[in-house]
């Protein structure tokens, strides 16, 4: 009897056991294929090719969006850097000898897109359609960061993001809305309450992090993989500016609130003022933009955007920061031919480079050279009836874009303590009579230029 | 049967022969010892890996969790502080289904309270008198309309009968009168009220009170009422305390169809009433027009801001004819609303449209002034790329062909400097002085209402110079400032594109109205063919002037131009009447006709360069400054100014005879407008309606016309306008207005 027992008792648990183990591996695999679809799929799509999810999907989500004449071009920074790299391909494939799925078929978690929104007339019927195509889609809504200026306006929310998935893919369309200063911005993906936080991996998101801040991309159509898609003629460009892409707005509210305690200059002299050093503002950035070489805003300038969201009416100059290693020769050159010419060079490439230039109206454009050391930024002064060296230093910092006066610029990111260490933590309180030697906390005397070296290094 | 014994596990198989095949296959290798080993650690295995399996799948899902879950928290805080700001909903959101409601009635105060809720409270002095009228959604209890008619005034009534025509069977009406309401209820009212079932309403009389509540189509739910004792005083007040029984939701809506659009119907039929067959339930009137689109539309890319208060009423008027015109596209039009008031914006959301609530900032004409600023700026930021935008009101009806009229003119404005806007209306286009749809004009001031503005005007000039919000300026007088417009002109047609009907506002009421703008001329023709677009440009719009002065015909002006006859019953023809200017700026002799002509004689409005055009019984009737008497017909033309480009002399041919007077005797050919001729009902009683704006605008003209009082020095003539400069003055420096007057002064 215990024999039978034994057997009995072997071969139920085998059964059981198998079955359990199947169910297992079922369920692994469909919780897989929810979760990360790369996993399973990826041996698929490179033995079956254009039978991948992925592939599916982007195909599906091109048809909608060419039915519904949806804007969008491409952006997913892993593709288009595969397109890059085999240019040729796509371009040859247009002709339709498709041998191979090589950029769709990748194994990835989304497929990024963009939507250009000041295109999209039909905004209203589009999501019921691609629902009924079998797409799963989370839209993600805020306010319009447009409208949020001195004056305080709310409105209708706009679309931010739409996450469209079907089956293991999901397609992560970016909506692009236009801002004054030529740039194309996309909001950040915040979930709100309601939604389902493993709809997909939203960590692995490429976009929408931060907010960001793109150049407007010319777009050119190319067949990829079979499938006909708009991308940026520069793909690399556009590759590039992604993870420097976070961008940050004006804090309007606060600055509501400062002009309530300090109300606004609004004398002709100001205006005036503000007019002419918006101007050289502009000047400037076009040609450091031509020459590529990335500025930011300083000092009272800086402060201005960062408390008041405007020019300092009082400030007299408009002021730039530079790394010292995007110094190029060729700045006071191109300065020059812009019609604004060097005013005085303090200092050298090696130690304390800062250029002066002239507007006009008697508006002033300095440039700081920025250096960095392990643990901290400085740039440097320097007085040039005495030949006297001055550091400022600044706690590191990266770069943001901003929207200032009409225009995409960089901010240190960590504006706040950037301008605490050359204001003090009084920023908030206007003050007119500033002595850049003394009155910045974060002066040190930096020693004295060599007399012999004079010539070279003060030139005013 | 021996066979059978080697073993006992054959028992019980051999018992039961029925099983399968595949347990006597079982059997047969439980009978050899490997196998069986084999088949045990194969078990094994297979338990082996299922609990690997499991493990894996656990630690997967855990990693999976935390990652979704570490990303969107610092957010999640936000969302959530959110949603604890709004508002808890009705007190007593519960499944109660009946509502207590409060209604008092008396001499000086309303009110009215819906579950404790004041909803309605009027204890205002010399306001609010009439029959309030409350309509609440009979599933929810919420309000849905706020009306006071004052029917001690004449026409109120009709406006309560239209009103309580359209709200939709079913809904709780609350009436109740405050001070008078009887005066001027006329008997198709009170038959109205007797139909809703009031006993109290239909024999309403002098200084009654009365309070009422009922369904539409349905039972009374309470009604109390209490007769005025004499003549000289008041009912005794009423407080009606009553239950309202809520329906089910199903009973207090449609069954549309569901579409996108009916959707957007029920949303708002469930919120708001009084909008007519929008919400019918038979047969509703559409919310999306789809009018013709145009070929070459130029202006399907400009954003259109439309400037709106709390009018919701003229909003959804407004929006309606705007969505009809040929042309329109949806998805440029903004709508930005000063307040944060609900039933505009439920208003925009029913027409699919972008609404922008803007935090209202100062008082009276700087509130407006700020509102224009924050809207004009947030358009440009939202169309970075647009080089103009569409400015209307939320009191404008859009002509059918204005965007067909703008998309044939826009381009004038990308290259001609010398101009300031299009505008889609003419001040002086009334239905008998405006007749050529396919006519544009040039003129030296902004009309405003319907108008065209560029960004670079905007951006630069405008914005960083807007009046700041303690300044108490109209924004478009502020616009017509010569600092601002600096010599440049706008292009409108001869008969507008846009018509006015609101008859409340801040600068604006009935009278004024009635006055002013209820007779403008509205093209209604779709598709019109604007004529000679070009000659609309600075230069060529000097010689097309020219040539229009030099073939019109002089009028016989020893007529009084403010009779009928002094122009002739012809068709077609082209007329010119002279006025005497002393000055470019001197305009008392137009103001005078304006004023017998029944057009805009506020200010002055509609000249170019002291032209005006005009029609009068389908002729053309241009009225033209002394100077620019280089019409051959006019004999001895001496301009006062040299060189002026003003006068557009060419040949100086001598006069064809029959233009009654001579060289010499010039004294007929001016225009002599006594006064109180056919004048204006005068100014002085019209000044009591006029408002702040109006008498602005009056001060502001005068600051163009006159800094200094310039007395009249005129030539000899029998012919000469009586009223002078100090006249007027003297007329219009009354207190306010002269502190206004300097004010402006200051500001130019």
């Amino acid at each position: 009897m215990s024999r039978i027992n034994k057997n009995v008792v072997l071969a139920l648990l085998t059964l059981t056991s198998s079955a359990f183990l199947l169910f297992q591996l079922y369920y692994y695999k469909h919780y897989l294929s929810t979760k990360n679809g790369a996993g399973l799929s990826k041996s698929k799509g490179s033995r079956i090719g254009f039978d991948s999810t992925q592939w599916r999907a982007v195909k599906k989500f091109i048809m909608l969006t060419s039915n519904q004449n949806v804007p969008v071009f491409l952006i997913d920074p892993l593709i288009l850097e595969l397109i890059n790299k085999n240019f040729e391909q796509v371009k040859n494939t247009s002709q339709g000898s498709i041998s191979q799925c090589t950029f769709f078929c990748v194994p990835r978690d989304f497929t990024a897109f963009a939507l250009q929104y000041h295109l999209w007339k039909n905004e209203e019927g589009w999501f019921r359609i691609a629902e009924n195509m079998g797409f799963q889609c989370l839209k993600i809504e805020s306010k319009d960061p447009r409208l949020d200026g001195i004056d305080s306006l709310s409105g209708t929310e706009i679309p931010l993001h739409y996450i469209c998935k079907l089956a293991t893919h999901a397609i992560h369309l970016v909506v692009f809305h236009e801002r004054s200063g030529n740039y194309l911005w996309h909001g950040h993906l915040r979930l709100k309450e309601h939604i389902d936080r493993k709809f997909v991996p939203f960590r692995k998101l490429q976009f929408g992090r931060y907010p960001g801040a793109f150049d407007r991309p010319e777009l050119q159509q190319v067949t990829v993989d079979g499938l006909e898609v708009l991308i940026p003629k520069d793909p690399m460009h556009f590759v590039e500016e992604v993870p420097h892409s976070r961008f940050i707005e004006c804090r309007y509210k606060e600055a509501r609130a400062f002009f309530q305690q300090y109300l606004d200059d609004n004398t002709v002299e100001a205006m005036a003022f503000r007019k002419s050093a918006k101007e050289l503002l502009q000047l400037a950035a076009k040609t450091l933009n031509k020459l590529g070489v990335p500025f930011w805003l300083s000092s009272g300038t800086c402060l201005g955007w960062y408390r008041q969201c405007n020019i300092i009416p009082y400030s007299k100059d408009v002021d730039l920061g530079i790394f010292i290693q995007d110094y190029k020769s060729d700045i006071i050159l191109a300065f020059q031919d812009a019609g604004l010419p060097l005013k005085h060079k303090f200092g050298k490439v090696e130690d304390s480079l800062e250029l002066s230039f002239q507007g006009k109206d008697d508006v002033k454009l300095d440039i700081f050279f920025f250096y960095e050391e392990t643990d901290h930024m400085w740039n440097g002064g320097t007085q040039a009836k005495t030949g006297k060296k001055f550091k400022y230093l600044f706690p590191k910092f990266t770069l943001c874009w901003t929207e200032f006066v009409d225009m995409k610029v960089h901010v240190p990111c960590e504006t706040l303590e950037y301008i605490e260490a050359n204001y003090g933590k009084t920023w908030k309180i206007p003050v007119k009579t500033w002595d850049w030697k003394r009155s910045p906390p974060n002066v040190q005397p930096n020693g004295i230029w060599p007399i012999s070296e004079w010539d070279e290094v003060v030139r005013y | 049967m021996d066979d059978w014994k080697p073993s006992p596990l054959i028992k019980p198989f051999g018992a039961r022969k029925k099983r399968s095949w595949y347990l006597t296959w079982k059997y047969k290798l439980t009978n050899q010892r490997a196998l069986r080993r084999f088949c045990q650690t194969g078990a094994v295995v297979f338990l082996l890996v299922t609990v690997i399996v499991n493990i894996k799948l656990i630690l997967d899902t855990r990693r999976a969790i935390s990652e979704a879950n570490e990303d969107p928290e610092p957010e999640q805080d936000y969302d959530e502080v959110l949603g604890r700001l709004e508002p808890p909903r009705r007190r007593g959101s519960g499944p109660r289904r009946v509502l207590d409601v409060e209604v008092y009635s008396s001499r000086s105060k309303v009110y009215v309270a819906v579950d404790g809720t004041t909803v309605l409270e009027d204890e205002a002095r010399e306001q609010g008198r009439g029959i309030h009228v409350i309509v609440l959604n009979q599933a929810t209890g919420h309000v849905m309309a706020k009306r006071v008619f004052d029917t001690y005034s004449p026409h109120e009534d009709e406006a309560m009968v239209l009103f309580l025509n359209m709200v939709a069977p079913g809904r709780v009406l609350i009436c109740t009168v405050k001070d008078e309401g009887s005066f001027h209820l006329k008997d198709t009212a009170k038959a109205l009220l007797r139909s809703l079932g009031s006993q109290a309403g239909p024999a309403l009389g002098w200084r009654d009170t009365w309070a009422f509540v009922g369904r539409k189509g349905g039972p009374v739910l309470g009604e109390k009422h209490s007769k005025s004792p004499a003549l000289s005083s008041w009912g005794d007040p009423v407080l009606l305390k009553t239950d309202v029984p809520l329906s089910s939701a199903e009973e207090a809506e449609c069954h549309w169809a569901d579409t996108e659009l009916n959707r957007r119907r029920r949303r708002f039929c469930s919120k708001v009433e009084g909008y007519g067959s929008v919400c019918s339930c038979k047969d509703p009137t559409p919310i999306e027009f789809s009018p013709d689109p145009l070929p070459d539309n130029k202006v399907l890319n400009v954003p259109v801001a439309v400037i709106a208060g709390n009018r919701p009423n003229y909003l959804y008027r407004m929006l309606r004819s705007l969505l009809s015109a040929q042309g329109v596209s949806p998805q440029m039009i903004t709508v930005f609303i000063d307040g944060y008031y609900e039933e505009p914006m439920d208003v925009v959301a029913l027409f699919g449209l972008r609404g922008i609530q803007h935090t209202p900032i100062s008082i009276k004409n700087a509130r407006v002034s700020q509102h224009y600023k924050a809207s004009l700026t947030a358009t440009f930021n939202l169309f970075p790329e647009a080089k103009f935008a569409v400015v209307l009101e939320e009191d404008l009806d859009i002509a059918v062909d204005f965007f067909s009229f703008l998309s044939q003119s826009i381009h004038l404005l990308e290259e001609d400097d010398s101009l300031y806007c299009i505008s889609a209306w003419n001040d002086q286009g009334y239905e008998h002085t405006a007749e050529d749809p396919a006519l544009l004009y040039r003129v030296e001031t902004m009309p405003g209402l319907g108008w065209v503005l560029r960004r670079s005007l905007y951006k630069e000039e405008l914005e960083p110079k807007w009046p700041t919000p303690e300044k108490l300026w109209d924004w478009d007088m502020w616009m017509r400032m010569p600092e601002q417009r600096r010599g440049r002109e706008c292009i409108i047609p001869d008969v507008s594109r846009s018509y006015h009907f609101g008859i409340v506002g801040l600068n604006m009421n009935g009278y004024f109205h009635e006055a002013y703008f209820k007779k403008h001329k509205f093209n209604t023709v779709p598709g019109v063919q604007l004529r000679n677009v070009d000659s609309l440009k600075k230069e060529a719009y000097e010689v097309e002037v020219h040539r229009l002065l030099s073939e019109a015909e002089v009028l016989d002006h020893s007529k009084n131009p403010c009779e009928d006859s002094f122009l002739p019953d012809t068709e077609g023809h082209t007329y010119v009447a002279f006025i005497r200017m002393e000055k470019d700026d001197d305009f008392t002799t137009w103001t005078q006709l304006a004023k017998c002509l029944h057009i805009w004689d506020l200010d002055v409005r509609g000249n170019h360069r002291g032209l005006w055009r005009l029609f009068r019984k389908k002729n053309h009737f241009l009225v033209s400054e002394e100077a620019t008497l280089s019409h051959p017909n006019f004999p001895g033309a001496t301009p006062k100014r040299g060189g002026s480009p003003r006068s557009c002399r060419t040949d100086m041919r001598p006069p064809p005879g029959p233009c009654g007077a001579g060289p010499g005797s010039e004294s007929n050919l001016f225009i002599d407008c006594p006064e109180g001729l056919e004048n204006r009902p005068n100014l002085e009683g019209l000044d009591f309606f006029l408002g702040w704006k109006a008498a602005l605008r009056v001060g502001l003209a005068l600051t163009q016309e006159t800094a200094v009082p310039n007395p009249w020095t005129g030539p000899t003539g029998a012919h000469m306008l009586t009223q002078t400069h100090s006249d007027t003055l003297r007329h219009w420096t009354r207190p306010p207005l002269s502190i206004l007057f300097v004010q402006l002064s200051k500001a130019g």
